[in-house]
């Protein structure tokens, strides 16, 4: 991996089109602005992730697993 | 024409041209771009996404609103804008929201992925982030059936 030191304010630049800027430090929290074409997706890893692994699961699904109908709803 | 797919779940199936979802930025964690929605039944709470590429790979969706009751689905202006989405035409009539469906053995632990629901607008599909605040990853699909498992 590719490690680079920035300060609050200096930007990295990945191929023609995507910028990379450390906007501002504070304690553990570093705020990042990207700058990339509107077709490229950018998400928070562990929203990805999250959403990887429940479209992995929706994809193991067996039909016979699915209820017909969904089961009546008690009364109140 | 209309295509064919020999569904490993479903057996050869028959799609209308104008059936095709394309979605441009694929689903994360799938590896297909052209997806149909398959209904087994008119009345059944579950309709499927059923890749083109792939006869292997299809998922099961709820419509949020069937399970939910107070379902909310805010995207971000600046995904919108990314994804080339207006807003209004994610409001039309002919545009659609589902949620992809965990399931499980026990039917008080199948959940539905309110965060990243998918919505169908125009014949192209987005997986989209939903910042309601409500809106869980794994949100119980039979939400009395789970209630009422925890108070026995």
């Amino acid at each position: 991996m590719l490690i680079i030191t920035r300060r609050p304010g200096e930007r990295i630049v990945l191929g023609d089109d995507i910028v990379v800027t450390v906007m501002e430090i504070s304690g553990q929290t570093a705020r990042i602005g990207i700058a990339a074409p509107k077709e490229l997706p950018v998400y928070r890893e562990e929203i990805w992730e999250a959403v990887k692994a429940e479209n992995q699961a929706a994809a193991a699904v067996d039909p016979s697993a699915l209820p017909p109908v969904p089961p009546a709803t008690p009364a109140e | 024409m209309s295509t064919t797919i020999d569904s490993t779940r479903f057996g050869r199936i028959e799609v209308a041209p104008d059936s095709a979802i394309a979605f441009p930025h694929g689903l994360t964690g799938l590896d297909s771009r052209r997806f149909t929605l398959v209904a087994r039944g008119a009345d059944d709470a579950f309709v499927w996404l059923h890749s083109l590429e792939d006869p292997a790979l299809a998922l099961p969706l709820a419509d949020p609103r069937r399970f939910f009751a107070g379902f909310a689905f805010e995207p971000a202006d600046g995904e919108l804008e990314r994804l080339g989405i207006d807003r209004g035409a994610l409001a039309a009539e002919d545009a659609a929201v589902y949620v992809t469906v965990r399931a499980s053995e026990r039917l008080e632990d199948f959940t539905a992925n309110l965060r990243a629901p998918i919505a169908i607008v125009g014949g192209a599909g987005y997986q989209l982030l939903n910042q309601a605040p409500a809106a869980e990853l794994r949100a119980p699909l039979f939400a009395e059936l789970a209630a009422a498992e925890r108070a026995a």
